[in-house]
């Protein structure tokens, strides 16, 4: 059989490509910065598309992984902790530390179901916030953990200049992502998932062990969003507040994975795009365009796109679910039937 | 020999009797109908066999023995790690402060090297220096919680109906449940799971045996797929299916898993004459195979025609078991279906 591309790997060969589009544009057009950001919340929303899209389980709290991995990063790397690990080993520890936490939430969730787990699920992202800021001595409050260190391939550190080396870092991360949950998608696991969200009756009939499975794919979706954590306070070069993991972003990284189709690799890539594409890029060069023409002003809410987003976001949700309730990019056997 | 047996079989649903008492045993190689009319318990008895309801009174042996999962070392040790992993969780969560500070903060001076046997001596002696409310009693606390929540999910699943189906008792649906956005074959490898070994790390990095063991399964399936009949459907989604079909491929998930019994639950129903006879020549090859099967039909055509054994069910009990010819004529079974004349 001729190998044909798949819309996966389309949409990742374009963005290793996107620098070189960069390089003919003018500076204010330019977005490999921006698109940093997709990346990132792609891999955070890969993470949630495990629990949510494969498994069905539908999980309002996943930014607070985030939020762990981001301080596991932190305390792992920071000079202030008696630590001091490098980029890598601290952003490998990041996902063991990740699962466990998300077992930690998983194992006396596993008896509830639907809302009951949104519920839950929304619940420990809020008090994981809470435990942050006020457990100063381990976590130093509201000031976040900082100076984090970047990536070292020898030529010392990078830094904010570093645009196309912090791209091509995300570029490959997210690439690895992609990988690691296609394989476990397309595994024993994958289609245990499956099953578990379409009966779960049947597929324990059938001796699927589902408590497992789920606790699995709980852990799972947490040590890719701790990942998606530790990589963006390496950015950063600090942890950030607590709050700045708060209910948005999870709900942000849901309306990518529902936006771009339940269960979809592409979907989610394609779903990022979109919401964070329009939330950092179009919003962002809007409000600069205005401000530059003297049409917007920061005093009126109304002139400044950036205000915008979650105006924005609802309005995708709603029309993503009224026209296209599968996503833009269904999974392989919903695409097939259609 | 026996391959299932019933004792006393009683399910309640509050004041409800659905099952009251039933006996049975089905011998190997049987093919063993369960019939009654609408309402009569047949399917509940089938949902308390398989673990989906648990019996109220009476229990299920198969093969001579209950399938419960023992109290082996290996659960007790897992009761332990229970205790341990959510007792040191409670202390450590309810003395963090404390201990950061003894451990991390007082050892670690800014800029030098840390003195790390030091924080792993001083991290123990902090935790036992607590008064006994903030080491001991959390520990018990936290690790009674963590071997009760152990204990009452082990106690739950050792008899569900996961645990039931891995002992080589499959069966399906009165109304179908197959994964309707899965493929045919994907439906089929779902029965044969339990079967696989490979596990989460094998297919993160795709390791060899990954690949072997995904091939020799894909074949297998395939080849049930076209004993049943679907082989040139298998990569249809199941949802796709037409009706007849649908309850064909729930026999084959079924028997995917390699099942000493399959229990099938109104497995004619929905079918058409030609369908039906299909559906009784697959019914004698399960059982030529050496499957016991077990079924519950209405359609009295393939019941008389193809078991060998019949059971009577009528309000939850059991008015009569015996082979077709003794069933068709008795009178007990023509006034449960039809109602007696003296009530005219």
């Amino acid at each position: 059989m001729r190998w044909r591309p798949g819309p996966i790997f389309i949409i990742l060969a374009l963005a290793g490509l996107l620098p070189l589009l960069d390089i003919f544009l003018p500076p204010k057009l330019q977005m490999c910065e921006a698109v940093r950001g997709v990346f990132l919340y792609a891999i955070l929303a890969l993470g949630l598309n495990v629990v949510t899209g494969y498994a069905g389980m539908l999980n309002l709290g996943i930014a607070a992984f985030m939020a762990v991995g981001a301080y596991a990063f932190g305390i792992l790397t920071c000079e202030i902790y008696p630590f001091q690990l490098g980029f890598w080993p601290a952003l490998a520890l990041t996902i063991p530390i990740g699962a466990i936490a998300g077992f930690i939430l998983g194992a006396p969730t596993l008896g509830l179901r639907g809302d009951y787990l949104a519920i839950v699920t929304l619940g420990f992202g809020e008090i994981i916030q809470d435990v942050l800021k006020n457990l100063e001595v381990v976590t130093k409050g509201t000031q976040g953990i900082n100076p984090l260190p970047a990536p070292n391939f020898g030529g010392g550190e990078w830094t904010a200049n570093d645009e196309y080396k912090w791209y091509y870092l995300f570029f490959v991360l997210l690439v690895v992502t992609v990988i690691a949950a296609r394989n476990l998608e397309r595994s024993r696991l994958g289609r245990a998932w499956f099953s578990i969200r379409e009966d779960e009756i049947a597929s324990r009939s059938m001796g699927i062990r589902v408590e497992r499975i789920k606790l699995i794919a709980f852990a799972t979706a947490a040590a890719i969003a701790a990942f998606a954590g530790g990589l963006s306070a390496s950015v950063l070069s600090s942890t950030g507040e607590p709050s700045n993991y708060d209910f948005q972003i999870s709900i942000l990284a849901l309306c990518i994975v529902i936006v771009g189709g339940i269960g979809s690799i592409a979907g989610v890539l394609v779903g990022s795009l979109v919401m964070v594409g329009l939330n950092s890029i179009v919003l962002v060069k809007a409000t600069a365009w205005m401000a530059a023409n003297g049409i917007g002003s920061q005093g009126n809410v109304l002139l400044s796109p950036n205000n915008w987003k979650f105006l924005i976001f609802g309005l995708a949700l709603i029309l993503a679910v009224r026209l296209k309730p599968n996503g833009l990019i269904p999974p392989r056997i919903q695409r097939a039937k259609q | 020999m026996s391959v299932l047996q019933a004792h006393g079989i009683t399910v309640k649903f509050g004041g409800l009797i659905a099952v009251q008492d039933v006996h049975f045993t089905v011998k190997q190689g049987e093919i063993y109908a369960v019939i009654g009319p609408n309402g009569a318990g047949k399917t509940t008895l089938f949902n308390a066999v398989t673990g989906i309801y648990a019996p109220t009174e009476g229990h299920v042996e198969f093969n001579g023995h209950e399938i419960v999962e023992p109290l082996t070392r290996w659960v007790i040790f897992k009761f332990v790690c229970a205790f341990f992993a959510v007792g040191v969780f409670t202390v450590v969560g309810l003395n963090i402060e404390t201990i950061w500070k003894a451990v991390i903060i007082d050892n670690y001076k800014f800029g030098q090297p840390f003195p790390w046997s030091v924080a792993a001596t001083s991290w123990y002696s902090t935790i036992w220096s607590l008064p006994l409310v903030k080491n001991l009693l959390p520990l018990c606390v936290g690790g009674g919680i963590g071997v009760g929540a152990a204990a009452v999910s082990w106690s739950r699943g050792r008899s569900a109906p996961d645990h039931i189906a891995r002992s080589g008792v499959a069966r399906t649906f009165q109304n179908i449940r197959l994964f309707n956005e899965l493929s045919l074959v994907q439906n089929v490898l779902v029965g044969m799971d339990y079967r696989m070994k490979t596990g989460f790390m094998s297919a993160l990095f795709r390791l060899p045996m990954f690949y072997r063991e995904r091939r020799e399964f894909y074949e297998s399936a395939v080849k049930l797929l076209e004993f049943i009949g679907l082989g040139d459907r298998a990569e249809q989604a199941a949802g796709s299916l037409p009706y007849g079909f649908r309850r064909r491929l729930e026999i084959a998930r079924a028997l995917a898993g390699k099942p000493t019994i399959i229990l099938l639950d109104e497995p004619a129903a929905g079918m058409n004459p030609s369908e039906v006879v299909g559906l009784m020549a697959l019914i004698r090859q399960v059982r030529e195979s050496g499957i016991t099967v077990v079924l519950i039909e209405h359609h009295m055509r393939l019941v008389m025609g193809v078991s060998d054994k019949i059971l009577v069910l009528q309000y939850g009990r059991q008015i009569a078991e015996g082979t077709p010819a003794e069933i068709r004529v008795n009178p007990k079974i023509i006034e449960a279906y039809l109602g007696s004349e003296d009530h005219g």
